[in-house]
């Protein structure tokens, strides 16, 4: 079974009946590792369309879950249930509930550190107080305002007031809780996310490789969220020290936002400065200065210096990216390709207005970077596919576009797989206007290659 | 990726139901269970099948049924017609499944798993007429209809649907404006079977609800059967278990009923 991965929450959506014979057929041990895979903080299973379950049908995924979590260090557990669901797993597994409970997706969305969208306003109840509790303390974390209700009264009470928070939890519990260090990009910079004691573990809970992907794939600047950060030893010193050395020889920048030294010897920060790591107090002190942007090498200005040409190897495959680009756009809008130029130069964008970009990074035996030019027609019309209407909510096209580009990643992943070329992806970006595209690629070269959906022109450009 | 050009040409390329499968209905439409055995036993793959589908272990008959006549008055008027509807169902169906891990064999236990399950149930609501216990034959077609528009294009549903929630009968419909359901309604025309098997089986699709408040309870019992069969592990390692969207909302009125007829704890 496939999960569908977003806002790192992980989601398998089994239907029907579940008992333990249909559950081991879900549901296997290699398609949740394939899915931590992608960087997943959370696994979880949606008892949404399931009608009806028993221990040993939700055994059979606890056992999954439990290896999962040993190994991978992320959240997991089940999600989309009502009060009689909730009851009933709480019942079955009563001294012995390590994974977590979501009422929704959405509430377990909250909990996830990768997720950017903050500041929600959430009541929150529920019976025992350690978890009411470690509730609160998770959602201030990640930048919530949560509102406890001490007693189900209280509780009654406050919801029975219209529109006064943005998401109300009950039925929901929290088992272990992951910890994995979260990644998530902004702009043209990724952001980790790091919390608690930071020792020897950091060295199994970082994607390492993901990192190395992302320098590979062009990004140069790594913040790393350590508001929630209460000390280091020598172990993380070192695996930090380590990690900006091997940045240096991308012109890589690594900084820590909010991190207080109150608890930590302050020789490491002397040491971390010296290994080139810079520390700011606030984020935005960084993503909202566009000058320092600059410095950094989040911005084309910096990034040009170290720019990778395009080269043979990736332009005989160009034909794969082309099929799987068109083949993508063809199937989400019913429409024909017609191709009407190929050159090799940096990015040419005649008309600007009207047009929308997403990007998506590919690296393993070949690295580069997918970048598509989209008129509004055309992306409103993909997008239509995946949510069933019209919408003219930019926000809403950007996030499915999002989506879009991942389908062609997925595709270009399995065309370039099938002539044994092996490849994984990067998270995709978008970009609402063509400056901010230009910002990021005006100065590479790459192949261009023109078509036309139906008389809308479209855009496909492949670089490194 | 599919045009309602595309469907039109699938359509266009189901054949009408076979001389002697339609003799056989026509006896049996009138009761003549010993006319439509003669008429069945012309149509070599038809015998065959009878003989293949009724021998399954979920039929629970003691010894082998070989003969036609037998077979026929074995089952009696009502369930003969149901297998012979399974038998033409099966004509559509592909010699080599892609998109679906299916294969004859499984796909002929599917079709009697439902059969029997749906005997069971209207033998339970007290519902006795064959049109009724004929239309589960048709509820397969589904799944043959998605292997038939989506079998080249599996790669691209397997990465659609690992970044959107979404089922074949939702792209199918964004994209042609039809769904699998309206599919099986064509068909069932085409082979002249009686209206009130189309209605139920679009009923069963959960999204398109009947006017008709018994057809709709049969919908929805249909609907709660066919994810009740497909959360079995054979089918759901065939890939079947989400290749439509299951309605749990549609069918929870049933469900008690439902748990209890099928002793579901």
């Amino acid at each position: 079974m496939r999960a569908i991965l977003k806002n790192g929450v992980a989601v398998f959506t089994p239907q029907g009946f579940l008992d333990g014979s249909s559950g081991n057929a879900l549901l296997s041990i290699d398609d949740i590792e394939g899915t931590v895979q992608q960087n997943a903080d959370m696994v979880l299973v949606s008892l949404k369309k399931v009608i009806f379950f028993n221990r040993n049908g939700l055994d059979s995924f606890v056992k999954m879950f439990t290896k999962v979590r040993a190994t991978n260090h992320c959240t997991v557990g089940f999600c989309d249930l009502d009060t009689k669901k909730y009851n009933a797993i709480t019942k079955f597994y009563k001294n012995d509930l390590a994974f977590s409970i979501f009422q929704t997706q959405e509430i377990a969305t909250l909990f996830a550190a990768s997720y950017k969208n903050q500041n929600k306003n959430v009541l929150l109840y529920n019976e025992d107080k350690s978890q009411r509790a470690a509730m609160a303390i998770e959602l201030h974390d990640n930048g919530h305002n949560p509102i406890v209700a001490q007693t189900k009264k209280e509780f009654q009470e406050k919801i029975a007031v219209e529109n006064a928070y943005d998401i109300i939890i009950q039925d929901t519990y929290l088992g272990q809780m992951g910890q994995k260090v979260a990644t998530r990009v902004t702009g043209n910079a990724i952001i980790y996310t790091i919390s608690s004691f930071l020792d020897a573990e950091i060295g199994n809970t970082f994607n390492i490789a993901y990192h190395n992907n992302s320098l590979n794939v062009g990004f140069r600047l790594f913040i790393f969220d350590a508001y929630k950060v209460i000390s280091m030893n020598i172990h993380a010193l070192n695996f930090f020290s380590k990690l900006a050395t091997a940045g240096a020889e991308y012109n890589a920048a690594i900084c820590f936002v909010g991190i207080s030294f109150d608890k930590t010897p302050k020789e490491f920060k002397e040491t971390l400065e010296d290994s080139g790591i810079m520390f700011f107090e606030q984020m935005d002190d960084i993503l909202q200065n566009k000058k320092l942007l600059e410095e950094l090498g989040a911005s084309s200005a910096a990034n040009i210096k170290e720019k990778r040409a395009i080269n043979k190897t990736t332009i005989t495959k160009l034909p794969n990216f082309i099929e799987a680009t068109v083949g993508t756009i063809e199937m989400m809008t019913n429409s024909k390709a017609m191709k009407e130029a190929v050159v090799i130069n940096k990015i040419t964008i005649d008309q600007k207005e009207g047009k929308i970009a997403s990007s998506i990074g590919f690296y393993g035996d070949m690295d580069g970077m997918v970048i598509l030019v989209f008129p509004t027609g055309i992306a409103k019309k993909a997008c239509e596919l995946l949510i069933g209407e019209e919408t003219d909510d930019s926000e809403l096209i950007l996030d499915t576009l999002a989506e879009l580009v991942n389908i062609v990643g997925g595709k270009v992943k399995t065309l370039l797989g099938d002539i044994h070329i092996s490849v994984d992806i990067t998270l995709p970006r978008t970009y609402q206007n063509i400056d901010s595209l230009l910002e990021i690629v005006q100065d590479k070269k790459g192949v261009q290659v023109d078509l036309a959906f139906n008389d809308d022109k479209f855009l496909f450009f492949l670089t490194r | 990726m599919i045009t309602k050009e595309t469907i039109d040409n699938f359509i266009s390329k189901i054949p009408p139901a076979p001389h002697a499968l339609k003799e056989t209905l026509l006896h049996l439409n009138v009761g003549d269970l010993t006319k439509a055995a003669k008429a069945a036993s012309q149509d070599k793959a038809l015998n065959n099948y009878l003989k293949v589908l009724v021998n399954k272990p979920i039929y629970g008959f003691r010894n082998q049924v070989n003969e036609v006549s037998q077979i026929f008055g074995i089952l009696g008027v009502n369930k003969s017609q149901q297998a012979v509807y399974n038998y033409m169902t099966t004509l559509l169906s592909p010699s080599k499944w892609t998109l679906f891990k299916l294969n004859r064999v499984l796909f002929y236990n599917l079709q009697a798993d439902l059969s029997m399950n749906w005997q069971k149930i209207l033998t339970h609501l007290n519902i006795e007429d064959k049109e009724t216990l004929s239309a589960i034959s048709l509820l397969p077609a589904s799944i043959i209809v998605s292997e038939a528009l989506f079998c080249e294009r599996k790669k691209d549903i397997d990465i659609l649907r690992s970044v959107h929630p979404i089922d074949l009968n939702t792209i199918l419909k964004r994209l042609t404006g039809l769904d699998l359901f309206d599919l099986c309604e064509q068909i069932a025309g085409k082979w002249e079977m009686n209206e009130k098997i189309s209605q139920i089986i679009q009923a069963s699709s959960g999204t398109n609800p009947s006017s008709d408040s018994d057809i709709d309870t049969l919908g929805k019992w249909m609907h709660l059967l066919l994810f009740y069969t497909l959360s079995q592990p054979q089918y759901i390692e065939a890939e079947l278990n989400d290749f439509i969207n299951f309605q749990v909302e549609y069918v929870s009125d049933i469900y008690e009923d439902f748990s209890q007829l099928m002793e579901i704890s």
